[in-house]
């Protein structure tokens, strides 16, 4: 299973700005919900990307003005990671 | 029945609405709640709500539209997000009680500026006497519930502009009929139904919000719960407990069917069958019409009194002969002391994109019977 990326939204409706924003550039997401463990504010929403198109994805939202709060690797084994970007 | 209630709310609905509430009811749960497909569904009605509102109303980000439960929902969320007890307000003189109760219910200091019905130009002097630094906000319909009197909100809007002013405007009767341009009118909060000229189901309201918001209703927002408080963003500081989706997925619908008709073309419409009422209720003795005249606006809302008898038994009596209109003060005393009708209301009748120039030769001769007393 390929390493996957969450980029935690402040809300639902920001959630779904940033998949519109990343589907319009035909990179693929998914909006989930926010693990508890990578959500310091309670429950919220994230959009998930695969490894291979997260460049890709932070340049969209960076040129969108809509960025992530924050982003976390998700390994195969379950662990999660915040990452700098 | 010939129904000429719009203005209260549209009877009928784009064939679209009903269905769309029927699958909304049947297969879309809480929008940001869970994350099944259900719940997802729900959200992706949502944000289509939102998106056709952006657009319908120029709306820089949808982030800026919040759902409400009616205009007065989203007008309470506006006036207490603005007006502290004792803060000067300034309102025009056509405003409906969902304006001056909450003003009122804060002890808001209320400067009314007063004009005919119909004369613009005479409503933007009162504005522009009645405006200044000390104002705390402005508060306007865009047309008067009650004899369809277009405010010139584009006018006052860059009043409060230019003065540094923030504006309420309640767009209840205009949204989805004239053109509401949120980018160009810039203010604070624009407040609207979405079961009249939206044509969605009651129960449904939309909220153009600024960062100016504050929350009026505390719970769970599906975000942010390990705050004690409401979120401090938009929608979701706005949005508290489990939305109407159904409703919510009609009033997509009824947006769908005005961005398809048009605005103007919808706007032209309703001109016209108000026009046709007024000539001819106008041309009938004993019936007194609140008519502009014919260089000035009036969207699809006209009053009438009968010399002979009260607002109240003319109501009744189109009743029984098959037309539904509104009659008495329509939640709007201030509008009905403007004109001086206050002592006996008026009957309102009021169009839609649905009804036909045969209705309303119909709705005429009856007028016309019931003033005969026939």
């Amino acid at each position: 299973m390929e390493t996957s990326y969450y980029l935690t939204c402040r809300s639902l409706t920001y959630a779904q700005k940033v998949s519109g924003a990343l589907s319009a550039a035909m990179l693929r997401n998914i909006i989930v919900r926010t693990p508890q463990h990578m959500s310091r504010e309670g429950c919220g929403f994230a959009v998930r990307v695969a490894a291979s198109v997260l460049s890709d994805a932070l340049n969209v939202l960076a040129r969108s003005n809509i960025p992530p709060k924050r982003v976390y690797r998700a390994t195969p084994s379950g662990s999660f990671e915040e990452v700098p970007w | 029945m010939i129904y000429l209630d719009a203005a209260a709310t549209t009877l009928q609905k784009p064939a679209g609405v009903e269905k769309a509430v029927l699958t909304g009811m049947r297969t879309m749960a809480s929008p940001g709640r869970g994350g099944h497909k259900a719940a997802m569904r729900a959200a992706e009605k949502l944000y289509e709500c939102r998106e056709r509102a952006s657009r319908l109303f120029n709306v820089p980000d949808v982030e800026r539209v919040a759902v409400t439960f009616n205009a007065t929902h989203g007008l309470n969320i506006a006036i207490r997000s603005l007006v502290r007890p004792g803060d000067r307000v300034v309102i025009s003189g056509y405003e409906h009680n969902s304006v001056l109760r909450p003003l009122n219910a804060l002890g808001a200091d209320i400067s009314v500026a007063g004009c005919p019905v119909f004369d613009r130009e005479a409503a933007l002097r009162s504005f522009d006497r009645l405006i200044d630094r000390d104002v705390r906000c402005v508060a306007v319909n865009h047309v008067s519930n009650v004899f369809g009197f277009v405010l010139p909100v584009y006018e006052i809007a860059a009043l409060c502009r230019e003065r540094g002013v923030p504006l309420i405007v309640d767009a209840s009767q205009s949204a989805g009929i004239l053109k509401l341009d949120a980018q160009a009118l810039d203010a604070a909060f624009i407040a609207m139904p979405g079961h009249k000229g939206l044509y969605g189901p009651q129960g449904t309201g939309l909220l153009v919000a600024s960062d100016a918001a504050r929350p009026l209703l505390y719970g769970g927002s599906g975000s942010d719960s390990k705050n004690p408080l409401m979120p401090d963003y938009l929608p979701d500081m706005l949005e508290a407990g489990t939305h109407n989706t159904p409703g919510i997925a009609g009033l997509c619908a009824g947006m769908e069917f005005v961005e398809s008709r048009g605005c103007d073309a919808i706007c032209a419409y309703e001109r016209e069958l108000i026009r046709l009422m007024a000539d001819g209720l106008s041309a009938l003795r004993g019936v007194h019409v609140f008519a502009a005249p014919a260089d000035a606006e009036q969207a699809g809302v006209l009053s009438f009194q009968l010399d002979t008898l009260s607002c109240e038994e003319v109501g009744e009596r189109l009743d029984r002969a098959g037309f539904a209109v509104r009659a008495g003060l329509h939640c709007a005393p201030l509008a009905h002391r403007t004109v001086g009708t206050v002592n006996r209301g008026t009957v309102r009748a009021s169009v839609s994109a649905f009804n036909t120039r045969e209705e309303i030769a119909a709705f005429i001769k009856a007028v016309d019977s019931v003033a005969r007393g026939r």
